[in-house]
């Protein structure tokens, strides 16, 4: 990760006053402890023995080998966190294209194109937010079962690829900022809608991609409920589910817990950590277009 | 985005517009673009072409379910017998006529409050890392990271974070403050506690979207500010603010209907115990306890009404938003 | 991929079964789930549900699986572990969907069995076997049979209640207070761990005593009839007040709200904690903890709870979860071999040192200080159950839910506003116009 990377070279100029500069840092310092304190400890403690861990030398306190990974081993083996990789690794492949062309689609629908009831579309969409999931869990089982979906990894994907009002709104704001002159140039020259959609728009959104893909790959990787409910069976776990169900025969040993909270966390933050240049370039170049 | 805002004085944008001769603006908009081939039938199918899966989608596994809980609630279903009776408005009557099923939305303040605390964290730190600073990388890094944490680790982390003798007490008692709370063990402080964990948790999201919006402002606008010799709060309130209104308009209705349904963190951290109990924990409980899963349909639809009706409100108050968002 | 094509194959076979079935409006509703006569005949791939996810995590599950096929080789059996049991079974039974062998969930109502689930015979033959029959006894057929049954009472530290001078059982919540007080005082340790967070051991620990302090076999039933059980005199009222007690009197630990039930059974089997109620599955989980933790398991003990009547010490025996065969499996031979064999010859409940449904079994070693006191087990009815959960369901008060005890702890520890005697008369107040309602 890039350090001082100036995303807007042009700020260079500006020089703040030293109080307010070193108040604002020291906003952030506190903010970035606040952030940063209880996962710390959590990754102290996944290296620490049991006996450490009981012995109640405080939550704080160093571990005696700083390269104690056994419990890892535990939690990677009994966890069966490998298998559980291999399912989300499906699950957010498929759930996220989804996502993706269906969010760009109605934000394309919906900025290009007057049409009878698209309010009520727009409104269906926010309304779908504001279903608190858990009240109806009984009918969507239901739904969801007499599709033959139950305990397969199709049930979250299609779940999850439902309604994502916060995907729609991102590429919403990015196709606003697409000239329409854009579109009907490439109409003049014969273009239907699907094409000009699949050959102007959007290869335009890749910035919204890129955000779509980190906060729905994000929602999706560390959803508990759906997986937990759609896919009870034994080797169809999830980060989330392997994790959880770790807990239930481990839940005194807090090193073997953290390290299996580590081991979820992880794999986040090195995609994170990728995809995070380009995510926030990205912002910056599709705005400014 | 500023493109839309020109756009958007100019003439209004298309999404404004009403169909038919409702919508002066509309006619104006039609005449404007003026090419034959917005009247062919075509024009009028493709939007639904484009919407027909999402559509699907969302019909199937949001309004089927919806709907089939409406019809639960005027039912005394058990949530597993196959009979079912219809029992009209029985279970409504029920629910206003005991007050003290309104009760647990006081707890609900406590993440409303968290929700602000929230939304003003993020725009402060947005705002603030929207300009050239060392390490501005890192620091947006570590901000936006906790929303990433999955939400079972972040469930342990802070059982351990408030635990006898955790995370929280050993830093306190760095500071000198020795002390033996029990965090999670009387109502305000256990509130107080879970309402902190979702500010935590929640505040990265907020704050990247904030950031997206600030940062899709042209660089230019800054440089013309900067040569007005515009002050860093003016440059936030002139050219900031207004850009980032109808994410900030999305905040708040996600918010509000959010601390409403506050189910998550209650239900993994104390599962509702000593008065931490929400309006979803409830109805779930009604249901998956009690098994009145009639009785539960017609809370879970009375939250979904008082949640539109203040999403309802909540727009009237912000008209500007509403051409934005549709 | 072969596992996903196998199960869409269960379950377009079990779409097809329901097909067939509600075509003849439940026709097969009536067909008992026979055991097998030859081993050979049986074949078919079955899917269990089970509520003990450590033991499938562990593979404990797998090796009964793999013993099983000994006798039944062509029965394939898979395990379905699920963490919050009765939420998920709840759900999943609005669909066929439920396994082929599931423990009834107590969503379920008793008369809604023959709906759900094949009968597995006629009570009158299956009574004189198995204990606990009553328990699923609907118009004289029986639905379920018991994956173990358990005695009540509190498991404790003997070497540390020694440690604190005290040699008898107590024989009165007033006697039981000052021990804990002695246990406190003397060692330092927590003499009572609620297991608050957990929820449960607040719930059937608790309620399955019911009938322990009167004695009286029907003690569970009799709440039907009663309009106010946490009267003075009632079980109900003794077990309530004796927790309450407990935790006003600071002799429970310190933080309920992040109580850990792994942890506690470590603390217990090291004499940090002193005591717990439970039931008597749990002595041989203690053991394990404590050898585990270089304890010596013989430390651990089981006393019945401290009262007497007629100057005995009373026990309840209380069914656990039964197994049942679902009424749209299409292997409910295969099905019920295995419920046949898991309670008759895989030394699970011996295992688990509880109760065997069978009656031609003992009482396993670890209720062995019962025995030698003559400590008085009564298996309690439940006869009528399914009234006592409909007054209890109309009621929302749960006796079998962690809520309302949770409610009196915090009462009982200051947290929240109340007395012991408002808050029982107010569960009286619910408990006699549920009673109403559910009898108009």
């Amino acid at each position: 990760m890039t350090l001082t990377a100036p995303a807007r070279p042009q700020g260079k100029a500006r020089r703040r006053p030293r109080i307010g500069t070193a108040l604002t840092y020291l906003s952030l310092v506190v903010a970035s402890l606040v952030v940063l304190l209880p996962l710390v400890v959590i990754f102290l403690t996944s290296l620490k023995s049991y006996g450490e861990v009981s012995d109640g030398q405080g939550a704080l306190a160093l571990p005696d080998d700083w390269l104690n990974f056994s419990n890892y081993a535990t939690a990677f083996n009994d966890g069966h966190m490998l298998q559980a990789f291999g399912n989300t690794a499906f699950i957010l492949l498929f759930s996220i294209t989804g996502t993706v062309i269906i969010g760009s689609m109605t934000a394309y629908a919906i900025d290009r194109f007057d049409f009878r009831f698209k309010k009520l579309v727009m409104a269906l969409f926010l309304i779908a937010t504001l279903v608190p999931a858990v009240t109806t869990q009984v009918a969507t089982f239901q739904v969801v079962n007499s599709f033959g979906l139950f305990n397969t990894r199709w049930a979250p994907v299609l779940l999850y690829m439902g309604t994502d009002i916060v995907a729609i709104y991102i590429f919403l704001q990015f196709i606003r900022g697409i000239p329409r002159s854009l579109d009907e140039a490439a109409r003049l020259d014969g273009a239907n809608s699907f094409t000009i959609y699949r050959k102007i728009i959007f290869p335009l959104l890749k910035p919204a991609v890129a955000t779509v893909v980190i906060i729905k790959g994000i929602t999706t990787y560390n959803d508990f409920y759906i997986p937990f409910l759609y896919m009870p069976q034994e080797d169809l776990g999830t980060m989330s589910t392997a994790l959880f169900r770790f807990k239930g025969p481990f839940g005194a040993h807090w090193e073997y817990i953290s390290a299996g909270a580590v081991l979820v966390i992880v794999p986040t933050l090195v995609v994170f950590l990728f995809l995070q240049r380009y995510i926030y370039n990205g912002f910056a170049q599709g705005a400014t277009k | 985005m500023t493109r839309t805002r020109t756009v958007s004085t100019a003439s209004p944008p298309a999404p404004a517009a009403e169909p038919g001769p409702s919508g002066k603006q509309g006619s104006r908009h039609r005449a404007r673009a003026g090419a034959s081939w917005r009247d062919r039938p075509m024009r009028r199918i493709t939007p639904w072409l484009f919407l027909l899966a999402p559509l699907a989608l969302l019909i199937t596994f949001t309004y089927v379910p919806v709907g089939n809980m409406i019809y639960y609630s005027f039912t005394d279903w058990d949530g597993v017998s196959p009979d079912r009776d219809y029992v009209g408005t029985e279970n409504y009557t029920e629910i206003f006529t005991r007050p003290e099923l309104f009760r647990v939305f006081a707890v609900s303040f406590y993440y409303l409050a968290a929700s602000v605390v929230q939304i003003v964290i993020a725009l402060y730190f947005a705002a603030v890392l929207s300009f050239d600073l060392r390490f501005r990388n890192l620091f947006k890094g570590i901000l936006f990271f906790p929303y990433l944490i999955n939400g079972v680790a972040i469930g342990f982390v802070f059982l351990y974070f408030f635990q006898d003798g955790g995370t929280l007490d050993s830093v306190l008692s760095w500071f000198g403050v020795g002390t033996d709370h029990a965090w999670l063990g009387t109502p305000e402080s256990a509130n107080t506690s879970m309402a902190g964990v979702s500010v935590w948790r929640f505040t990265g999201l907020n704050f990247v979207l904030f950031l997206g919006a600030i940062q899709s402002i042209p660089g230019e606008l800054y440089e013309a500010a900067q040569l007005d010799g515009a002050s860093r709060w003016q440059q936030f309130m002139h050219i900031i603010a207004p850009s980032i209104r109808p994410v900030l308009s999305l905040s708040v209705i996600l918010a509000i209907s959010g601390s409403l349904s506050v189910f998550e963190i209650p239900y993994i951290m104390t599962g509702g115990a000593t008065e931490t109990s929400t309006f979803v924990i409830q109805t779930v409980k009604f249901a998956f306890q009690f098994n009145k899963t009639g009785l539960a349909s017609a809370c879970a639809v009375v939250l979904l009404a008082i949640i539109l009706v203040i999403t309802w409100i909540q727009r009237r108050l912000v008209p500007d938003e509403k051409v934005d968002l549709v | 991929m072969g596992k996903r094509t196998l199960s869409v194959a269960l379950l377009a076979t079990a779409m097809l079964t329901v097909a067939g079935c509600s075509g003849g409006g439940g026709a097969d509703a009536g067909e008992t789930a026979a055991a097998p006569v030859n081993p050979d005949g049986v074949s078919g791939d079955i899917t269990v549900l089970t509520n003990r996810t450590d033991l499938v995590e562990d593979g404990t599950m797998k090796k009964y699986a793999t013993e099983f096929n000994e006798t039944y080789p062509d029965v394939k059996v898979e395990f379905e572990g699920l963490t919050d049991y009765e939420g998920e079974v709840k759900i999943r039974m609005n669909t066929e969907d439920y396994g082929d062998v599931l423990l009834i969930p107590s969503a379920v109502a008793k008369g809604d069995y023959p709906k759900f689930f094949a009968p597995l015979g006629e009570t009158s033959s299956m009574k004189p076997i198995y204990r606990f029959t009553d328990k699923t006894d609907v118009d004289g057929k029986t639905y379920g049979i018991a994956t173990f049954g358990t005695a009540n009472g509190l498991v404790y530290n003997k070497a540390l209640w020694k440690k604190a001078g005290i040699a008898d059982w107590p024989t009165t919540t007033e006697q039981f207070l000052d021990d804990l007080k002695a246990v406190k005082d003397k060692t330092g340790a927590t003499p009572y761990y609620t297991n608050f967070k957990d929820g449960w051991p607040l719930e059937s620990p608790w309620t399955n005593s019911v009938g322990s302090v009167s004695c009286d076999t029907q003690g569970h039933d009799k709440l039907a009839d009663m309009d106010k059980p946490w009267a003075e005199g009632n079980d109900l009222n003794a077990l309530d007040t004796l927790l309450h007690d407990i935790v006003h009197e600071k002799l429970s630990e310190k933080d309920p709200a992040t109580t850990n039930w792994e942890s506690s059974k470590t603390l217990l089997a090291k004499g940090k904690v002193g005591s717990m109620v439970l039931g008597s599955w749990a002595i041989n989980q203690m053991r394990d903890a404590a050898e585990k933790a270089g304890q010596n398991p013989d430390d651990i003990g089981f006393m019945p709870l401290p009262s007497q009547k007629d100057g005995e010490f009373c026990s309840t025996l209380v069914s656990d979860y039964q197994q049942a065969v679902n009424i749209h499996s299409g292997h409910k031979e295969a099905a019920r071999a295995w419920i046949d064999w898991f309670t008759e010859k895989s030394g699970y409940a011996a295992k688990e040192g509880a109760v065997s449904a069978l009656k031609s079994q003992g009482m396993p070693e670890t209720l062995k200080s019962y025995v030698d006191n003559d400590v008085k087990m009564i298996e309690r009815s439940a006869a009528r159950t399914a009234e006592v959960d409909a007054i209890d369901n109309a009621s929302e008060i749960g006796l079998n839910k962690p809520d309302y005890r949770k409610k009196l702890i915090d009462i009982a520890r200051g947290a929240t506003d109340g007395s012991l005697q408002g808050y029982f008369d107010e569960l009286n107040k619910r408990w006699s116009e549920a009673r109403q309602t559910v009898g108009s």
